[in-house]
Order: structure tokens, then sequence, then C-alpha cells
């Protein structure tokens, strides 16, 4: 079977368990987004899925166990955007999309035709503009798309994104959906943490619930972006609503009994 | 399309630049001091010209330059491998081991010599620098944040173990003692250039070969680590290859300061932060650097004053110039 498959996944830091448990897959080309409020463990999953952390149970890769994968032929096949990355020196956008080239290069610094590369990633994602500035000095949706531009410099087929559209505004927020569902067109697979279910349904066809590390429910959007799962997972009453075959999560304030939750505090 | 982007122009001019600055300061540090001996009178067979020339100014004018040259690119690897400014060898321990060893050395031995002191000095620096990749090592991980603070507890360390030295010793060697750890060059010899520059030039050679290595490094140990890098152990290497050198031409020449944290800054001024250029670059910063420092130590006062200090008050200022400049530029 292609794609990533995982099975019976556990991390625990010494004695915490961050999740436990989680199996599921995802094949060649789509997109998945891990759904849960903050302090669910999404993040260290993704970290778990990338080696940079090592989890129990397997993640096989292809059918081949990653833990036998090599690290650089790992980043030829597998690219990760961090939720966080504070840049320290103002270096050229252009400097840093070309890092990607990284494990395609040996001690070598890239030449002109991996310079190409990160020229055309960046014209894929329309930030052809950016490539001479410092990338200190632009916004954090277009820093976001940098990095994003870095990964698909990696030339991989799986694309980890963790939390791709936190502190963005709205305009932001869509350039970051757009690129995602450009990005799966071209076959890449994409598994996205996300904590706002309404930017998942906008650029995922399948979804994974987590909450406290434990997976509460996962398929389709369709199927599983319900009420019920809304409730239980972020504990919030919600409508869902469908507009152009895209499903909304509407919270709902009015039917919220404060009462009750101020005198039980 | 453009193939690496960089205005070829600009480069040319850099380099021209970066190999004529210090080839002039070295000619004007070569022909002035107490006494006149310029390149011209060396070239006419003035037998004491050449003397001076040979014998005092060029080994010293040569060490100036490799521990400025080291300083510089030793501090520029250092930053930017582990994507802090502020970070040089010394803060890694290579200097408070260094002073540690000269001083055993000198309390044993009763003076600075070239076969004690500097053996001491390195094999001393060496321990620090280990002792501190050690510590560093937290669960079996070494991560940049424990490396820094590993290293200021080492040199606490050192530092400690010097003070008891100096108690324990008489006066006239704590004198001894500290004159070496100030820092001077006025000692410099063939001999200290022999012993610290095979180090000192694979130190340089290793940090130029990896310098692209040392950007990725920059971009954050998860980043890196999903960029296909090693990134504990390309750390590791480059520290390694930074201290070594730096305690090479810290055991011939005490404990110079400043250097290595400011010529990187001013690197980056002038060519930017990527290692591409900033390491080869910082380089010839360093050299200048300490070779001008050195001129003013022998010519501007009437008496010869340590380089060590000159460093030291000239760069404290300068530095916070850098700091506020940098600091207003990249937010």
């Amino acid at each position: 079977m292609n794609g990533i498959n995982v099975e019976r996944l556990s991390f625990s830091y010494s004695n915490r368990l961050v999740f436990e448990n989680i199996s599921f897959h995802i094949g060649d080309g789509e997109v998945l987004a891990i759904l849960g409020p903050n302090g669910s463990g999404k993040t260290t999953l993704l970290k778990c899925l990338n080696m940079l952390l090592t989890p129990r149970g397997s993640v096989l890769v292809d059918m081949q166990d990653i833990q036998r994968i090599e690290g650089k032929h790992l980043a030829k096949i597998m690219g990760y955007v961090p939720q966080n990355h504070s840049p320290v020196f103002p270096y050229r956008v252009i400097d840093v999309v070309v890092s990607g080239r990284t494990p395609h290069l040996g001690l070598s610094a890239p030449s002109g035709d991996d310079f190409e590369k990160a020229y055309l990633a960046l014209e894929r994602l329309n930030i052809s503009s950016l490539a001479e500035r410092a990338y200190t000095q632009i916004s954090g949706g277009e820093l976001r798309l940098v990095l994003i531009a870095r990964a698909l410099v990696q030339q991989p087929r799986f694309l980890l994104l963790d939390e791709p559209t936190s502190h963005l505004d709205l305009a932001n927020r869509m350039m970051v959906v757009k690129a995602i569902k450009e990005i799966a067109k071209e076959g890449i697979s994409v598994i996205a943490s996300e904590h706002d279910p309404n930017m998942a349904a906008l650029f995922t066809d399948a979804v994974i619930f987590l909450k406290n590390g434990t997976l509460l429910a996962s398929g389709d959007v369709s199927e599983v972006l319900t009420e019920e799962n809304i409730e239980c997972v972020f504990g919030v009453r919600a409508e869902i609503v469908e507009r152009g075959g895209v499903r909304y999560v509407l919270p709902l304030l009015h039917r919220y009994d404060f009462s009750s939750e101020l005198a039980s505090t | 399309m453009k193939s690496d982007s960089l205005p070829k122009r600009r480069v040319v001019l850099e380099i021209f630049f970066l190999v004529l600055v210090p080839a002039l300061i070295f000619i004007i540090y070569m022909s002035l001091g107490k006494y006149s001996a310029s390149l011209f009178s060396v070239f006419r067979g003035n037998t004491k010209a050449r003397f001076v020339s040979l014998n005092v100014r060029l080994p010293r004018a040569t060490e100036a330059a490799l521990f400025g040259a080291v300083s510089g690119i030793s501090g520029a690897s250092l930053q930017t491998a582990l994507g802090n400014p502020l970070v040089s060898p010394y803060i890694l321990g290579a200097s408070s081991g260094a002073a540690f060893g000269a001083a055993l050395s000198i309390a044993i031995f009763g003076n600075v010599s070239f076969l004690s002191t500097q053996p001491s000095a390195l094999v001393f620096s060496l321990v620090a620098i280990f002792l501190t990749i050690s510590l560093s090592r937290f669960k079996g991980h070494s991560s940049k944040v424990t490396l820094v603070l590993a290293g200021v507890i080492v040199s606490a360390l050192f530092s400690g173990l010097l003070s008891l030295v100096q108690i324990m010793t008489e006066p006239e060697k704590t004198q001894a003692i500290v004159a070496w750890m100030i820092g001077r060059l006025s000692t410099a010899t063939w001999k200290d250039l022999m012993t610290c520059t095979p180090l000192a030039v694979l130190g340089i050679l290793g940090l130029l070969i990896l310098r692209w290595r040392i950007f990725v490094l920059s971009s954050g140990e998860d980043e890196a680590r999903s960029l296909g890098i090693q990134v504990e152990r390309d750390r590791i290497l480059v520290i390694i290859l930074a201290t070594v050198a730096t305690a090479a031409v810290v055991s011939v020449a005490g404990v110079i300061g400043w250097v290595c944290l400011i010529a990187p800054h001013i690197t980056r001024f002038i060519v930017g932060p990527h290692p591409r250029a900033l390491l080869p670059a910082s380089l010839s910063v360093g050299a200048s650097f300490m070779l001008l420092a050195d001129l003013i130590s022998r010519t501007a006062w009437t008496f010869e004053v340590p380089v060590g200090v000159t460093t030291t008050i000239v760069g404290a200022p300068l530095f916070l110039y850098l700091m506020r400049r940098s600091l207003y530029e990249w937010n």
C-alpha cells in the first residue's frame, strides 16, 4: 500500500503520556487534517511522523519502517513546516528557500540549478517578488509560505504542516489554504495539524479528531465533521452548515448556559 | 533565469576590498614603530632594519593576523551555527581553560616558557571544551541552549580554579599569570607561530568547508534535522573546529578579548549574514582588526600597552554600537 501507514502510535515524555494508540492512513496526493484543541498532542504527533521524536508503534512509508530510513533520504521524501520559526539572522528569502535542497547536496553549496528550483517554488506560491527581501522583514503569512516553498524545494512526496494557518489574518490564511490545495493537486500528500475546524474544512478531504491524546473519530469531512464530534472534541455546541460543497462550523453563543459554568467555578 | 542571484560586480568589489584592506594595514604595520624600518630600507639592504622586520615585526604581525583571522571565523561560525549572535569560543570555555592551564604551568615552572606554558594552555583549553560538550548532553541530547549553559558553567569552574592557583602561588608568579592572561603579542616569535599555525589552519579550513552546513544549522534544530542534517554531530564538529583553532592561538598570545565577538558583527555589516560570504570575509576583518589594534598598542602610547587591553577598551563601546545598530536593522 502506497502512502503513510500509522499503526498504534504512542508517545510520552518521560512519564507524561502525550498520545496513545493512534492509527490512520494517507495515500498519495491526499490531504489529511489533524484536528483538535490546543494541547491535544497534534504537534507531537507530526514530529513523530518525521522522526524528530521517536514514538512507540510504527510509521510505515510505502510499507517501509520509517525508523530504518536514513535521515537524508527521509528528507528527500518528507518536508516539514514548523508552526513557529524565529529568524535570528536577516537572510534573503531565496537563500532560505534554497536550503531545502540540502538533502540533495553533499557539503557543497547549492548550484545555479538548485537556485532555479528555488525560484520556481516561489513562483508556484506566487511570492516571487519576495526573493531578494530579508526574511525577517516579511509578514507572518509570507514567512509561512516561504517555509512551505523551502519544503517544496526538497521535492518531497509528503508534506507535514504544523498549524499552517495559525496566527495569521484572514487574507494570509486564505493564501496558505490556496497553497495547500495547489500542492495536493500536484500529487503531494499533505498532513496538517489544525485547531480551527473551519480552516481544515477549506483545504482537507479527510480529518482525524484528537483529544487528550486519543483519536476520537476519523474519516471524510462529510462524515465526521458533525455537531456531535465538534462538541465532543472542543466542548463547544455548534451548527454545521454547507455552502458550495464546503462545511462550515458555526459556534452557537446563545445556546451557551454561562450561568451554570460560573456557578460551578 | 538568474542562477545564484548575487550581483557579480558587488561580489568582486567586496573581495577586492577584503584582500586590499588587510594587505594595506599589514604594510603600514610593518613600517611603523619605535625603530624606523620601512619596507623600503629593508629592500635596500639595511641589515638592522632587516633584522627588526624579519625577526620582530614580521612574526608579530603574522601572529596578530592569524589570531584575528581565527577569532573572526570561529566567532562567525559559532554565532551562526548556534543561532546566537552573542556566542564566542570564549563563552564555551576555550579561554578560561587556557588561562588556567597557563597559570598552572607558570605556578609550577616559575616562568612563561614556550615549552611548558603553551602546551599546558592548549591542553586545558581543549579539556574545557570537551567538558562543555559532554556537560551539555542532557538525557543523551545536547541543544544549543544547554551548550551555552554548559560553557558558562565550565568557564566559571576554570575561573575558580585559576583564582585558587593565584592565591596559592608567590606574588611574582601571580604577576606573570596576570600579564599572560591580558593577552599580548609583544613576545611573538617564529617558534610560537610554528606551534599554533597547524591547528589554526586546520580549524579555518574545516570551517570554510562546512560553511553550507553551518548555514543550514542556523535554521534551528528541528528544521535542520528535517532537511536531512545530523544536527548534533555537525554542530559539535563546528564547535570543535572553532574552539581548537582558538585554543591554539590563545595558547601563544593569551586571552585577547572581544575580537571573536566583534569581528563577526562588523563582517555582517559588510557582506551580510550568510556564511557563504561571512566566513571567508570574517578572516579578513578579524585580521585587519587585530593588526590595527596591535598597531595602536605599539605606537599610540609612549609605552607599550598589551593588545588585549586595547581590544577591550576599543571593543566594548564598538560592540555596544554594533548591537544597537543591528537591533534597529533586524527589527
